[in-house]
């Protein structure tokens, strides 16, 4: 800038001629040096006064007190967040406990079903088995029972048959052992 | 006359003629605009403050966004015990940057467009900063010349650089203003004599340069506010925290 205005006060120089110039530059005329000194003083000082009392003051209390708010604000805001987030931490607590409450409580509750299955199961194996042996038992009485009455029902049928073609009774013990001695022939055979 | 570039740099009293112990302290325009300046800033300040609602008017956001922007700069440059300081720097900067804008108007005055405005304000900084280096540091202030870390042959030499730089800042920060606002504005009166004279038909370029360039001087305007705040900042830093 200061190269520019050498350069500008040559241009105005040499436009002297053009402009019937009054000499030189009014800034050097010392006449009102004082007076604009003194001025100056008396105004800027009036002004200094005037910012330095009244507006700075007010500017700055302004300012403070945005600031003020604004940081209570804020803490305000975060002491909130924190109660959220708290809040939110017992909630997901609440549900983690009740996860597994309840999934205590499924397993046990199968657990216990399991045992219950079990024990009715073999009880009734049990019973199943009492009841077949008691069936097997009744089916070899039945059989040797019956095994019994075929030699009776033979024995007697031998003997009438006997009786029929001969006239007379047999021997009763001959009888029963041939008729014992066919029969366990015949079970021989059939093995 | 008024196609002279420089004209718009004529300061004239305005009122009577004030006469104290034979200085003349007249009301000038220069004043007018400097009280025209500090009335705007009173204004928005006003209006800024006027109302305090948690979520800003836009006006009420306008002057905490200047506060802000201050405030940052100077812990950024100065650190943390420049904060007495923060008044004078927010004055400071928000005044001739409404000085600087104010001179964009057509037809207004640019009271920091002279050199003795801004070397009031300079030497006043220059003053206050090694008085209170002083007042700080005792007579250690003066390490502030001596750079810690250069050879002992180069010391002197340093030394002498040190002071003069040191002594040149009023200089530099007054010019610097000064010199950009002036030329910034002659510039502009220049193109607008050429728009007059070359007339409607060759006129239409160095409009479009006009307005350009009030773009650019717009832009000017705020950075040199900002970067005569900024150095206030640095000087302050230095006697602050003495670092050499």
């Amino acid at each position: 800038m200061p190269k520019l205005s050498i350069v500008l006060f040559a241009s105005t120089l040499l436009c002297g001629s053009l402009f019937a110039a009054e000499a030189g530059m009014p800034q050097l005329d010392p006449k009102y040096w004082a007076s604009q000194s003194f001025w100056l003083i008396i105004i800027f000082l009036s002004i200094y006064l005037l910012i330095d009392r009244i507006f700075i003051p007010k500017i700055k209390g302004n300012i403070d007190t945005r600031e003020d708010k604004i940081r209570k604000d804020l803490e305000e805001a975060k002491i909130f967040k924190e109660e959220a987030e708290k809040k939110l931490k017992m909630y997901k607590e609440l549900i983690d406990a009740a996860k597994i409450d309840s999934k205590k409580v499924l397993s046990e509750s199968r657990q216990k079903l399991n045992e219950d299955i079990q024990i009715k199961k073999t009880n009734i194996q049990k019973e199943i088995e009492k009841e077949t042996q008691k069936a097997e038992d009744e089916i070899k009485k039945l059989k040797t029972e019956s095994l019994n009455k075929i030699n009776l029902v033979s024995e007697d049928i031998v003997s009438s048959l006997l009786k029929e073609i001969f006239g007379e009774d047999g021997n009763k013990s001959s009888i029963k052992a041939t008729v014992s001695e066919v029969v366990k022939q015949q079970k021989v055979k059939k093995t | 006359m008024a196609t002279n570039p420089m004209h718009q740099f004529q300061v004239y009293k305005i009122g009577p003629e004030i006469e104290i112990s034979g200085v003349n302290l007249s009301f000038t325009n220069a004043s007018l605009f400097m009280l025209i300046s500090a009335a705007l800033v009173t204004l928005l300040l006003l209006l800024g403050t006027r109302e305090k609602k948690l979520v800003p008017s836009k006006i009420q956001l306008i002057s905490e966004m200047l506060y802000n922007f201050i405030a940052k700069m100077i812990s950024d440059t100065a650190g943390k015990k420049a904060k007495p300081f923060f008044p004078f720097i927010f004055s400071l900067f928000i005044f001739i940057l409404f000085c600087n804008m104010v001179g964009m108007l057509p037809y207004s005055f640019t009271v920091t467009s002279h050199i003795i405005v801004t070397l009031t304000f300079a030497i006043f900084i220059f003053i206050g900063v090694t008085i209170l280096g002083f007042v700080i540091h005792g007579f250690k202030y003066l390490k502030i010349f001596v750079p810690s870390g250069v050879p002992i042959v180069l010391l002197p030499i340093i030394t002498i650089i040190e002071i003069i730089s040191y002594l040149s800042r009023p200089i530099s920060l007054s010019v610097r203003l000064f010199a950009n606002m002036m030329a910034g504005h002659t510039m502009l009166k220049v193109f607008g004599g050429f728009v007059i004279s070359l007339g409607i038909v060759g006129g239409w370029l160095p409009l479009s340069f006009s307005v350009a360039l009030t773009g650019l001087e717009i832009l000017v305007a705020f950075l040199q506010a900002y970067v005569f705040a900024i150095l206030t900042c640095i000087y302050l830093n230095d006697a602050l925290n003495l670092h050499h």
